[in-house]
């Protein structure tokens, strides 16, 4: 059976592979600069190879990995907040927040009725806080409506 | 007595009913804002200097609210630690490995206490010392060329051994990633950037602000999904709240070491707040040994960081006045205040504006004092946020880590970096590798690499340049003793007790 | 109209909390975070614009950072390229990086420079023990041993900073310049605390840097890279004088959005021209230490064109750009 950290150790080798590669590959820089550009990540990815290619020798007994339906939840909820990333600024502050906030805790709890007054009073509230208590440049709505 | 009658001539400037509202306004915003992750001290000075200005506050009473500030959030990054396991600033980080052990236990109004008290014995200690021997000590900074900047940074990477018990290949590991991202971003001493891909937005690197929130914060609302709440320390049982005189008594060296320690550190530019927190806490770790009971919820696990940090945010105001080199984020920002003040931190300072900086340094004890006061009565209301419903406060705390972000830069690219180091944190702490070396090799990374490439510059090329001072030997020895003595200690101490040793009250 | 009504609520609840929106107000962006160059210029010119009642209410100042001011460059042109009520701070970092490409594929004619109301002149110094007392002493050191002279500085390899020392040496007929060793540090005060400490030889940056260490006895300023001897600053020599004809200062100023009409150029051109004059902005130049250096408008703009080109070719050279 593969184990967790055997898995992530590979991911690890190979990453740390692509960055020593990538590092070998930079252009040399200024001539009085005896290390250069490239030493140091080439000696921090060997680093990452090493350590993990220790974690793929000496495996820790396995972690206790969630089943199907939470992982599918923790994903939304990852799609979630990079959805909410992407809406901040074109979307303004309120409309936003109020989803994510909600279906984060409808996630948490299960209980819709709760999930929505917390979206909702998230938003607002968090809205009143930032933008008046302090000062920071948030727009509540999109610009284009806010005019 | 020569002290005395400028520390009398600094508060006739500073302390008047008018500074004194300010300070406690001061405390009271900095305490809420050093909670809040991702809002940082630093985030909590900038937003009041417009509102310095727009008050028309004089010199002194805009410092006076800007320490007051500056300090406040210094103690209210760990409350958020302690509670939510979620450091409300990067040097509170140290907080989370034995605050939040406590609150899981009922006992976070304890830790609050006890890391308050921290917090004052520190904060006061560097403050005396910067009344003290500011002028003198400035004169360390000259001392730490680039060699001798490698090998503290070196010894903070290498007592990382001691981090964790069980498998040093991930403590290695998590270090080792945390420096690789480090290095993505513009390369100054090339002039090119490395590892971005092309991305713009990578070009000034990965902002540790974001590593932080997204490892601590977003992954915690993972947690709490995975969970809904279980196993966290919301809706523990408190117990009742008495102040631990006996804990705190018993903690007394620790806050001694830990200030000595933590202002040394930010004496040093390069060093700063953080590695001030990591190397006190790492150094008590080390003496307690294994029958410290350290990250499993000890008293000392949270009275050395706190002291720490607070100490190195005094201690940091030492460069930022007596060079104009600001050690910190925070201190940049302060020294930003005093330039539009008219006021040019220096080498003449203290004999050119005595007045400012004397009435700084009784700000400071000002802001100090207003900070035990409040903190320690407002302990029963911040464990109250343990009472609030996950499903209210989790959301709630990420939509503040969002905004906190997004405040930095205003683009949703830094956003996306903190989901994915949600994930990343989710994933690590599932897979037992400790996330604090990654935020440790993002902050140094890069200042560790330019400072071995100056090094190597200066040489010529020659390595035995790394070892030329006596300072460096010292520091170096300190490192190698740092790696090997765990591994020993280790080997003589098979049994690890009880954490109950170090409780002595209960 | 499903949106409108949330829209009169919040207009509602603005006008309930009486706080008006800063939407109308003159905004200046910093695009670097709270205590740089950019930053004080920004908070310091807005203030008088508004002390001088040059616009109606406070000057708003935005912290942009990201990319060495290239996320607001882009952000501007892309997103504000019409705003007549946006300046950005500008400095010679700004040009040097257009000039040497660090902002993605952005060119300086995709903004207007409108004007610089100061500057601060590039300095030489070394610690008040070196050996060099002048900068030939400095200039035929490194003629004779290119490695044995090493300048810290507050900027990157191949930055404003760095190619002061680049800039006399040329001027000396020395070629070998890629040779010449420079590290970059974190500010002007950190490149001044290495080099008092001995761990390089000299330090190259601004004249505003150095005067704290200057009047403590620290430093020794070998030469002042402006056009003449700067005032309250009489006893140190410029370059010129010494025979090096180089002038590198590091002015204050702005750009707008490149899409605005002439018109509105011009009224920020005068408003700049104003603030120049005014004796707030003279009392925080000299706090500051700036030398006055007022160009505003179209002559701005022509300058601003000169310098991009002459970086470019030096950044050439030099192997900074291809």
């Amino acid at each position: 059976m593969i184990r967790s950290d055997r898995l992530f150790g590979l991911v690890a080798v190979l990453a740390a592979l692509a960055y020593i590669a990538s590092a070998w590959n930079l252009p040399p820089g200024n001539m009085f600069d005896a290390l250069g550009p490239r030493a140091f990540p080439i000696i921090v990815g060997c680093g990452v190879l090493i350590s993990a290619l220790a974690m793929i020798l000496r495996p820790d007994p396995e972690p206790d990995w969630p089943g199907l339906p939470t992982l599918a939840s923790l994903a939304l909820a990852t799609v979630v907040l990079v959805g909410y990333a992407y809406a901040l600024k074109p979307l303004g502050f309120l409309l936003p927040t109020a989803i994510a906030a909600g279906i984060l805790s409808w996630q948490i709890s299960g209980r819709p009725g709760l999930a929505a007054a917390t979206g909702i009073g998230l938003s607002v509230g968090l809205f009143v806080i930032f933008r008046y208590a302090l000062g920071l440049g948030l727009f509540a709505l999109p610009r284009a409506l806010a005019g | 007595m020569d002290i005395l009658s400028n520390l009398a001539l600094g508060f006739s400037v500073a302390l008047s009913p008018w500074t004194l509202f300010l300070a406690v306004i001061g405390c009271f915003l900095g305490t809420i804002i050093g909670a809040l992750p991702g809002l940082g001290p630093s985030n909590g000075v900038a937003i009041l200097i417009p509102i310095t200005f727009s008050l028309g506050l004089d010199a002194t009473a805009a410092l006076v609210l800007l320490t007051s500030v500056y300090y406040g959030a210094m103690y209210g990054g760990r409350i958020s630690s302690i509670l939510l396991n979620i450091p409300g600033d990067e040097p509170a980080m140290m907080t989370t490995l034995d605050g939040y052990p406590m609150a899981r236990a009922g006992r976070a109004g304890e830790a609050l206490v006890i890391s308050g008290v921290a917090s004052f014995v520190g904060a006061f200690l560097a403050t005396v010392a910067l009344a003290l021997v500011a002028p003198y000590l400035a004169r360390i900074a000259y001392r730490f060329g680039p060699a001798e900047y490698f090998a503290l940074y070196a010894l903070a990477f290498a007592t990382l051994g001691g981090m964790t018990s069980n498998n040093q290949a991930k403590a290695a590991l998590a270090s080792f990633i945390g420096l690789a991202l480090a290095l993505i971003g513009l390369d100054n001493n090339s002039g090119f950037t490395r590892f971005t891909g092309g991305n713009l937005h990578l070009a000034d690197g990965i902002d540790f602000l974001v590593a932080i929130v997204g490892l601590f914060a977003v992954s915690e609302v993972f947690f709490f999904i995975e969970s809904h709440g279980r196993e966290s320390a919301l809706g523990v049982r408190l117990g009742k709240l008495v102040i631990p005189w006996g804990e705190i008594w018993s903690t007394r060296w620790t806050m001694l070491r830990s200030s000595v320690v933590g202002f040394i550190a930010g004496v040093l530019p390069g060093a700063g707040a953080s590695l001030g927190s990591f190397m006190t806490y790492m150094m008590e770790k080390g003496i307690a040994g294994e029958k410290g009971g350290f990250g499993t919820g000890v008293a000392k696990g949270v009275a050395a960081p706190e002291a720490g940090n607070n100490a190195a945010a005094g201690g940091a105001l030492v460069p930022m006045l007596t060079l104009g080199v600001p050690g910190s984020g925070t201190t940049a920002v302060l020294l930003a205040v005093l330039m539009t003040l008219n006021i040019t931190p220096g080498p003449t300072l203290f004999a050119d504006r005595p007045e400012v900086v004397w009435g700084l340094i009784a700000a400071l004890l000002i802001a100090n004092f207003v900070l035990l006061l409040m903190n320690v009565p407002m302990v029963r209301i911040f464990v109250r946020v343990l009472t609030v419903p996950p499903a209210i406060l989790l959301p709630g705390v990420t939509m503040i880590s969002f905004v906190g972000i997004y405040s930095l830069s205003g683009s949703y690219f830094d956003l996306l970096l903190m989901v994915g180091f949600g994930v990343m944190g989710y994933v690590f702490r599932k897979m037992d590798i400790p996330t604090v070396p990654v935020i440790l090799g993002i902050l140094l990374g890069y200042q560790m690499e330019n400072n071995l490439r100056h090094a190597m510059t200066l040489s010529g090329g020659d390595w035995t340049y790394l070892f030329s001072s006596p300072i460096a030997i010292g520091l170096w020895v300190a490192a190698i003793l740092g790696f090997v003595a765990p591994m020993f200690l280790r080997r003589f101490l098979r049994r690890p007790s009880v954490a109950e040793a170090d409780r002595i009250v209960d | 109209m499903t949106f409108a009504f949330p829209k009169v609520l919040v207009a509602s609840a603005v006008i309930a909390l009486g706080i008006g929106t800063q939407a109308m107000a003159t905004e200046c962006i910093a695009p670097a975070n709270p205590g740089g160059g950019w930053d004080f210029t920004c908070r310091q010119v807005g203030k008088i614009l508004y002390d001088l009642k040059l616009v109606d209410q406070p000057v708003q100042v935005t912290n942009m950072a990201g990319g060495g001011g290239g996320l607001a460059f882009n952000y501007v042109v892309n997103e504000r390229n019409t705003d007549p009520d946006l300046i950005v701070a500008a400095s010679s970092a700004t040009t040097t990086r257009l000039a040497q490409k660090a902002y993605g594929d952005a060119r300086a004619d995709q903004v207007r420079f409108v004007g610089a109301i100061g500057a601060d002149p590039g300095v030489i110094v070394v610690a008040a023990d070196s050996p060099y007392q002048t900068l030939t002493d400095l200039v035929e050191a490194i003629k004779a041993d290119p490695g044995s002279v090493a300048f810290a500085g507050g900027s990157a390899a191949g930055g404003f900073d760095h190619m002061k020392p680049l800039q006399i040496l040329k001027a000396a007929g020395f070629t070998d310049i890629t040779k010449v060793k420079y590290i970059g540090v974190d500010g002007g005060a950190d490149a001044i605390t290495q080099t008092v400490g001995g761990f390089t030889q000299a330090m190259t940056g601004d004249m505003s840097e150095v005067v704290g260490f200057l009047k403590s006895g620290d430093i020794r300023v070998l030469a002042v890279l402006s056009e003449e001897r700067v005032p309250g600053f009489e006893d140190i020599p410029t370059a010129r004088e010494q025979g090096y004809d180089v002038v590198a200062v590091n002015w204050r100023g702005f750009y707008v959005p490149g899409g605005i009409t002439d018109e509105q150029f011009n009224t920020w051109a005068d408003r700049l021209r104003a603030v120049a004059d005014s004796d707030e902005w003279k009392k925080a130049m000299a706090d500051n230490g700036l030398a006055p250096f007022t160009k505003v408008g179209p002559d701005f703009q022509n300058w601003v064109n000169d310098v991009i080109a002459q970086t470019e070719e030096l950044s050439r050279e030099i192997g900074v750009i291809q």
